[in-house]
């Protein structure tokens, strides 16, 4: 039997402007695996839009062999997490797949709520957590306070965590000595049958999906058939191999303990779902590992271009984008207002933007979103239970016998000091308190249960706003709950605008559509008559605005006979039409749609 | 014969106004004479291939006609005389600056039968004027205006400005009345565009919004109308039937041609135009067709330029000129009648006041109908 007393697996978890990347290049840089000049800067994340807004998207790990003092080499293997709320299941997932953690702390700053929910979901899922001091070279670095404030909150002993700058390149030896001497070896049985845990994967246009996997026990090698365990789907292992920083590296077969990756023709990462467990065919498993769970769209959205001709296009960026995103769905809709798109489900909002900017960014489309929403569930007057996403679907309130909302469980990590902000913030938002747990003398956990309706749009934003960043927020789907919706439609000249109705709470309906209006107010420029906006529930209106009739536009002389100025103005005006969308009677440039969905940054 | 306006294009000014982006500038006496002597020559050569029109206006445009003296136009004027063939009477329109209107100028123009002059005089508060960098003030402006009338020019046109920067209505209306304090026969009033690159549009000015703007234009239509003056084009009001016979050319389609650097000629069906550079026109380079825009044709410019008069569109000319039928614009026009833009007696379709000045907006609503 193989040895696996010189692998760790392991992952780093940090506040976002903590260096976690930057540790990661050093540690690459101890380990020889990549040389200076092949480094791309921070080699982990290698999304453009990962960088720049600072956040890890999708998980990465890369394998390093580490020659310690003892003599001996290592086979070390870090494990990439996401760093949102709306990515927790993947993080917990990439978790699972490692024997421990770095928790890296700012030697300045101390421990940040931020990463308190990441350190215990690793306590939880039984890792060593190791602490790092980082940023020692800082001149408020007071590294042990900090070390002090680790122990105390989380509860790990720290006085011997390396203290390091990896800016700097100091004392980064430390922390593989470390990693090497506290994070557990795997103690998987190579003679059992294969389990292989799936953390992340990612499709390749020439090999397929890339599956990228911890092995738990047994092994893994070419010809072997497969078996995933949720899903079902079977496949022929075509390559495995490790994950060498600049790229894969294929191995005649993998081990209990190891981490990579294999490939076998797969043509969607949905038939690969994170958390899923993967056996061999012929000589299967009978206990799958523990904790999967399928990815569930909680936010919905209708998505379309700005430039009608452009469906096509959109069609085809949302399949591309699908394959390496199991958790984005789609379906063709079509709206009276903005022709034809897709009805989109996301985990969350962040999920939801990262999605419209990379269609946007990488496939250079011009997109028109409608207001998202949450899955209702509706009992109808003749028993039948429907689910509706879709304010385009929702049945005549006659119809109606109770309509239901989803719910989830809330929990939020805040210093103390910042209660007095979150309890209003949520109370707002009609939320249920159920208890607020001191996890030390200054750290609390509050408990509640929301309206996810109440938590999608921006309630992540108003929470940081309100807490200094320092608070985290964890939610999961709970269930659902009797609640007084209505549909509220909104009206331009009279002429129902489908794109811009919404299902609400009654007690917000009337805040939001009076907000709608004003918004919608100020971005429809002057028509040559006047022009009502209204918000209705029923054929009751709630609220109204008026564009006022436009009184004067630019008007070009015609002088000494040269129409040319005249002419060009009135091409740029029916070109400024075309980028109108005519709603009825009413011109409505795109920006009243997006003023509409921005409903909530203020 | 055929009828022919001739305009000529005096592009020389002693200074540039903030606002102005016309081909214009500050020229010496040399470059002046130079460009006269051009003028000359393509008038004579011209003059060729009219034999069969007849000449019935003249317009000195610019630029600032005035500044270049009168003996300068004097020598223009005759070489007309002496090549086309002319109506008698013909309506001879000169533009003036107040501050290049003397004595000399006005003997020398009526020497010739000028008989029509357009002043700039834009506002009657010396603080505009002087935000503007026009070169005279109100005195002046009148001190013009009242000195032509003695040399015996009666059918004078007034220039006015409004919306402009740091200007309310009743600065407006002012202006206005110390005008018609001067019985000009004919007002164009123009509402301040500010085009890219002038020295205006790098101040960056704080404009009257749009519905003071409107406001003003609403005041003008009024107190010109109580005034006993004729509403007949967007820009455009006279008295006793004192219009523009020259600029009325530009809006039913009839013939111009246009001599000079930047000069726009419509001639012999087709819209041609001399660059925008002296420096071309002295060196005898010809005028080449007018810039195209998308999307209009002979109908579509019908349409946009019949709309600014009150005389309106007659749809069955329209037919009958372009023989393609007008009920698709009947369709669009229709639904601003309710709204007060846009009137119909029989097969005469017009813009009322309120519909002048939004007519960009139901200009580019009834031509892109029919796209």
């Amino acid at each position: 039997m193989r040895s696996q007393d010189k692998i760790r697996n392991f992952s780093i978890i940090a506040h976002i402007d903590h260096g976690k990347s930057t540790l990661a290049d050093r540690l690459l840089e101890q380990c020889q695996a990549v040389s200076q000049r092949e480094m791309e800067e921070q080699l982990l994340d290698n999304m453009d839009l990962e960088r720049e807004r600072g956040i890890t998207i999708k998980a990465r790990a890369v394998r390093m062999e580490y020659k310690a003092d003892d003599g001996e080499t290592y086979h070390i293997n870090l494990i990439d997490t996401p760093g949102h709320v709306d990515f927790n299941y993947e993080v917990s997932r990439s978790l699972a797949a490692c024997e421990g953690a770095l928790l890296v702390v700012d030697a300045a700053q101390g421990i940040e709520a931020q990463t308190l929910g990441n350190t215990y979901l690793a306590i939880d899922a039984g890792l060593e957590v190791l602490p790092v001091v980082n940023k020692i070279d800082l001149p408020a670095a007071d590294p042990q306070r900090v070390k002090q404030e680790i122990e105390d909150i989380i509860g790990v002993p720290a006085m011997d965590a390396p203290e390091i700058s990896a800016k700097m390149g100091i004392n980064i030896h430390d922390v593989m000595e470390d990693i090497v001497a506290n994070v557990p070896a795997p103690s998987g049985d190579e003679n059992k049958p294969l389990r292989a845990l799936i953390f992340d994967s990612q499709y390749d246009p020439y090999k397929g999906v890339i599956v990228y996997m911890r092995l738990i026990d047994g092994h893994i090698k070419a010809g072997m058939k497969v078996k995933m365990m949720a899903t079902g789907a079977e496949f022929q292992v075509i390559e495995c191999g490790y994950l060498h920083p600049l790229g894969l590296s294929p191995q005649d077969a993998l081990y209990a303990g190891e981490v990579g990756y294999f490939t076998a023709s797969i043509k969607k990462v949905s038939d690969t779902r994170v958390g899923d467990t993967v056996t061999e065919v012929d000589n299967p498993t009978s206990e799958p590992l523990a904790g999967y769970r399928p990815a569930q769209p909680m936010v919905y959205c209708g998505i379309y271009t700005e430039d009608g001709s452009k469906y096509p296009d959109l069609r085809d960026a949302l399949e591309k984008l699908q394959l390496n995103d199991a958790a984005l769905s789609f379906e063709p809709e079509s709206s009276v207002a903005l022709g034809f798109g897709f009805r989109c489900g996301f985990l969350g909002m962040l999920h939801m933007e990262i999605i419209q900017e990379r269609l946007e960014r990488e496939f250079d489309l011009d997109l028109v979103t409608t207001l998202p929403s949450v899955i209702y569930e509706i009992v109808k007057t003749d028993g039948t239970v429907i689910y509706c996403d879709n304010p385009h679907d929702y049945p005549d309130p006659a119809q109606i016998a109770e309509a239901r909302e989803p719910f989830v469980k809330a929990s939020i990590i805040t210093p103390q000091e910042f209660v007095g902000n979150i309890m209003p913030m949520c109370q707002e938002r009609r939320s249920i308190f159920k208890d607020m747990v001191y996890l030390d003398s200054t750290l609390v956990e509050l408990h509640y249960e929301m309206p996810t309706n109440e938590i999608i749009y921006d309630f992540f934003d108003a929470l940081k706003a309100r807490t200094k960043g320092y608070a985290s927020l964890d939610y999961e789907l709970s269930d659902y709950r009797k609640s007084e919706l209505v549909k509220v439609d909104m009206l331009l000249n009279g002429d129902q605008v489908d794109a811009l109705s919404f299902i609400a709470h009654k007690d917000m309906a009337y805040t939001r559509a009076r907000r709608i209006c004003e918004k919608l107010k100020d971005n429809i420029p002057r028509q040559l008559f006047e022009v009502p906006i209204q918000a209705a529930i029923g054929g009751k209106v709630i609220a109204r605005e008026t564009v006022k009739a436009m009184r004067k536009d630019v008007l070009a002389k015609c002088y000494g006979g040269d129409i040319t100025r005249k002419k060009k103005l009135l091409e740029k005006q029916k070109e400024g039409k075309k980028k109108m969308r005519s709603l009825g009677t009413v011109q409505v440039p795109t920006e009243a749609f997006l003023a509409v969905l921005k409903l909530d940054d203020e | 014969m055929n009828k022919l306006g001739l305009y000529i294009h005096i592009p020389f000014c002693a200074s540039k106004c903030s606002y102005c982006d016309f081909y214009s500038f500050a020229a010496n006496d040399n470059q002046i004479d130079e460009y006269v002597k051009a003028l000359i020559k393509s008038i004579n050569y011209w003059s060729e291939k009219c034999r069969q029109y007849i000449v019935d206006t003249v317009y000195f445009g610019g630029g600032t006609p005035s500044f270049i003296g009168g003996q300068r136009l004097v020598k223009i004027i005759e070489t007309i005389y002496n090549s086309f063939n002319i109506e008698p009477n013909p309506e001879i329109t000169v533009e003036c600056n107040p501050d290049s209107i003397n004595e000399d100028l006005l003997l020398n123009l009526k020497k010739v039968n000028v008989n029509r002059l357009s002043i700039g005089v834009q506002a009657m508060q010396d603080n505009i004027l002087k935000s503007l960098s026009r070169r005279h003030t109100a005195l002046q402006a009148k001190q013009a205006v009242k000195l032509a009338k003695k040399y015996g020019f009666y059918n004078i046109s007034l220039d006015l400005m409004y919306a402009l920067p740091n200007q309310n209505i009743d600065m407006v209306l002012d202006s206005l009345n110390q005008m018609l304090e001067l019985e000009p026969t004919h007002l164009s009033c123009y509402a301040l565009k500010v085009e890219d690159g002038t020295p205006l549009a790098k101040q960056n000015p704080i404009l009257p919004d749009e519905d003071i703007a409107a406001d003003m234009y609403n005041a003008i239509c009024k107190t010109l109308k109580d005034n006993g003056f004729e509403h007949y084009e967007i820009s455009n009001w006279a008295k006793n039937g004192y219009y523009s016979k020259h600029n009325s050319r530009y809006w039913d389609l009839s013939e111009y041609l246009g001599i000079g650097s930047s000069a726009h000629s419509l001639f012999n069906g087709q819209r041609f135009e001399y660059s925008a550079n002296i420096n071309d026109f002295i060196s005898g380079v010809k005028a080449i067709k007018e810039e195209q825009v998308d999307g209009f044709d002979k109908a579509e410019e019908f349409i946009m330029l019949a709309l600014r008069t009150s005389k309106g569109i007659n749809s069955f000319e329209y037919e009958q000129k372009f023989n393609k039928s007008f009920r698709p614009f009947t369709q669009a026009l229709k639904k601003y009648i309710s709204y007060g833009l846009v009137e119909n007696k029989d097969n005469i379709w017009t813009l009322t006041e309120t519909g002048f000045i939004v007519s960009n907006a139901i200009l580019s609503d009834v031509l892109s109908s029919v796209e």
